[in-house]
């Protein structure tokens, strides 16, 4: 059984704190995205599980077994990093085929395992080509190769496709899921980009200064954020965020966000939270989920910007605290300088509140 | 006026051609963009504009004059170079102050043009700062003011935000269209993210090796890419492009993937170009609008979701809005409305329809 459980994972190093008592579980097979900005902690969670680090304190633990003093190469992990260890001296093939043949595996058993691995990751027409002669793309895809054909039964990878450009990205995506059903490996994949993580991911661990802030699915965490950090950072744009006071009026509960007027109600589960509530919240609301209306059943905002990217349109509305996007499809017709009625789909709108920033689950 | 004109530009590196033969027209205040993949040219015409190449053959012309043989002192045009390369041993004023201190201007002229930039892109209360302690964003304006401070004629950037992370680059590309806008001047932008291209640029010019495949607005490439090349280049997903058959009543395409009913599809076509979002997806259920095509793959990406499937002899990408209740080996009816449809023909030139 290749499940990871940390437990109260800590890591110091003098006075600071780069990661603070983590509890996670990954489930044998999973492939679980650790998710944060740079300094976040994510790699350091990474390297620990790899045995590169020590923790200050807590455990890891493979299945039953804990990991406590077991160097790195007795891990059996697979590790890919940000850049690619490749022997620029050999082949595609003599890269690929460097860990079998250390291991002391017969040469056909090498020869099937580097064309079958080859096929997968579309290094075929290349195994006999020089490493140094490669592109940096192809060059990530043999260190991916040189560490899959291991089998490793748990797949560490730390920002692996951060330095290739952005069209290869794309694929690599699918081929790294593809691989990752494949060989049914338990996938820790550390990364700062959310798209990254939404599209292989199973489940995202999202952290932020050293701590863990949610674990879920890709659709719970854009859903159902537990914070404003985790709203913020996952959705590209982030989630919108308008700080207001909750206030009864004849067509329900709404929140006054002051100068921009007052949101349409809320729906009940949030409005009964609301009801009992003091001091500030936050309203917020996916750019994605935002619907253009007529005069008093929205939010009335100046457009600010507006950038059209391929199949859809982001409008910028409003400006300072005050600001938010919303995207729509291509024929939304709205330009600079003009005034837009929006309104936030009633069952996306979360709120949180203003002074913690924790989300406010509907009563 | 500062347009910036290239007319037949060649520029060869031993047996590489860099830039072949380009010839466009950067107009004054425009906003330009270059964008292809690593070694298409991009650089290297800028290289060019500065003067920091000549080219072989070709005449390059700013506001009307010819400068192939003005040096880039003369030139006028400023460079922010990639990453941001502010001298971390200076603070942010004296950045700024460069550019002007080098080339001997009084101090008094000096202290009035830094307060004017500074004003500008809004950095006046961090400027006793030394770059180490700016942020990503401060940081870029600094290193955009340092080029500004001499009142060119245009301005240079290469990949200036490449550096930064993804969230980040979101808010500063848009800043970076503001600051152009406010600042009125020509700026020529080079990028390798078709997101930010698309964004920021009033026009893009797309290239391959050294060759300018096709100048427009953003949107007018993406609606009308001229060739196949230029269609994979913009775009995420990237469009589907399938070999294409005419049939009875209209166009089936890749052994049945996907039917188009366009009597009007040009005859020469041999590849159609399906972008994700154009293609329709429906439950096979539903009395089966279109092709059947099974779901391979479900990435939700929140706000929308891409789907991919697999029909006939092919793979393709949808993408739908939200998150629609679709799970993979389910069947599906796919079919795309004709006029959405992009045809290519033998060298993957577009056809009118």
């Amino acid at each position: 059984m290749s499940t990871i459980q940390l437990r109260n994972l800590t890591k110091t190093f003098g006075d600071f704190t780069a990661l603070k008592t983590m509890d996670l579980d990954i489930a044998d097979g999973e492939f679980m995205a650790l998710l944060g900005p740079s300094g976040c902690g994510k790699s350091t969670t990474m390297n620990m599980i790899a045995g590169m680090e020590e923790p200050t304190s807590g455990r890891i633990l493979f299945g039953e077994r804990d990991m406590a003093g077991v160097p790195m190469g007795r891990r059996g992990v697979g590790f890919v990093f940000q850049n690619y260890a490749i022997f620029t001296h050999m082949s595609v093939r003599q890269n690929l085929a460097y860990g079998p043949r250390m291991r002391g595996a017969a040469k056909a058993e090498i020869d099937r395992r580097v064309g079958a691995i080859a096929e997968l990751l579309q290094l075929t027409p290349l195994l006999d080509r020089k490493a140094d002669r490669l592109s940096v793309n192809i060059l990530q895809r043999v260190a991916i190769g040189r560490s899959a054909i291991m089998e490793p039964a748990i797949f560490l990878l730390d920002e692996p496709l951060s330095n290739v450009d952005a069209a290869f990205r794309a694929v690599m995506r699918t081929e790294l899921k593809q691989l990752q059903r494949q060989f049914k490996q338990t996938m820790v994949y550390v990364t700062h980009d959310q798209l990254e993580a939404m599209t292989m991911a199973d489940r995202i661990a999202v952290m932020d200064h050293g701590v863990l802030q949610q674990v879920g699915t890709p659709l719970e965490v854009y859903n159902n954020p537990v914070n404003v950090f985790v709203a913020r950072f996952i959705g590209a744009p982030g989630m919108n965020l308008l700080k207001g006071k909750p206030a009864e009026s004849d067509r329900g509960l709404v929140v006054d966000l002051g100068p921009l007027g007052v949101t349409p109600p809320l729906p009940d589960g949030l409005a009964t939270t609301l009801r009992g509530a003091r001091g500030d919240v936050l309203y917020g609301f996916r750019p994605e989920q935002v619907a253009l209306a007529q005069g008093g059943r929205g939010l009335a905002m100046p457009v600010t910007f507006v950038e059209r990217i391929g199949a859809r349109t982001i409008v910028h509305l409003g400006e300072g605290g005050g600001a938010v996007k919303a995207v729509f499809d291509n024929d939304v017709g709205l330009t600079i300088g003009q005034t837009a009625i929006v309104a936030p789909d009633a069952s996306s709108v979360r709120v949180f509140d203003a002074a913690s920033g924790v989300a406010m689950k509907a009563g | 006026m500062a347009d910036i004109v290239f007319r037949n530009v060649t520029k060869r590196y031993r047996n590489t051609l860099a830039v072949d033969d380009a010839s466009f027209t950067v107009n004054d205040n425009e906003f330009f963009c270059f964008f292809g993949p690593p070694l298409s040219g991009k650089s290297t015409i800028l290289r060019l504009v500065l003067g920091l190449e000549a080219p072989d053959t070709g005449e390059i012309l700013i506001g009307g004059r010819p400068v192939n043989a003005v040096s880039p002192a003369e030139r006028n045009v400023a460079m922010v170079f990639q990453n941001l390369a502010l001298f971390p041993h200076m603070s942010a004023r004296e950045n700024v102050r460069f550019p002007l201190v080098e080339r001997k201007v009084a101090e008094a002229q000096i202290e009035k043009r830094v307060a004017d930039v500074a004003a500008k892109l809004h950095i006046g209360h961090i400027l006793h700062k030394p770059p180490a302690q700016l942020s990503g964003g401060e940081r870029q304006r600094v290193a955009i003011a340092r080029a500004l401070v001499r009142d060119p004629n245009a301005y240079l950037m290469d990949d200036p935000i490449s550096a930064l992370d993804a969230r980040l680059r979101e808010e500063t590309r848009v800043e970076l269209k503001r600051i152009q806008r406010e600042l009125g001047k020509t700026l020529i932008y080079v990028t390798h993210d078709q997101e930010e291209a698309m964004s920021i640029a009033d026009r893009i010019a797309i290239l391959e090796n050294g060759k300018i495949r096709q100048i427009g607005a953003p949107a007018e490439i993406y609606d009308r890419p001229a060739s196949t090349y230029v269609a994979r280049l913009l775009g995420s997903p990237v469009m589907n492009i399938l070999k294409s058959v005419r049939g009875e009543g209209g166009v089936e395409a890749a052994e049945g993937t996907i039917r188009i009913a366009d009597r009007a599809a040009p005859a020469d076509a041999v590849e159609i170009g399906l972008r994700p979002e154009d293609i329709k997806v429906n439950p096979w259920a539903d009395g089966g609008q279109g092709r059947p095509a099974r779901v391979f793959e479900v990435e939700p990406l929140g706000g929308y979701t891409v789907v991919t499937l697999a029909a006939g002899q092919a793979r393709l990408k949808a993408l739908l809005r939200g998150q629609p209740n679709i799970r993979p080996d389910a069947m599906v009816a796919i079919s795309c409305e004709p006029a959405r449809v992009h045809y290519f023909g033998q060298s993957g030139g577009a056809l009118a329809r």
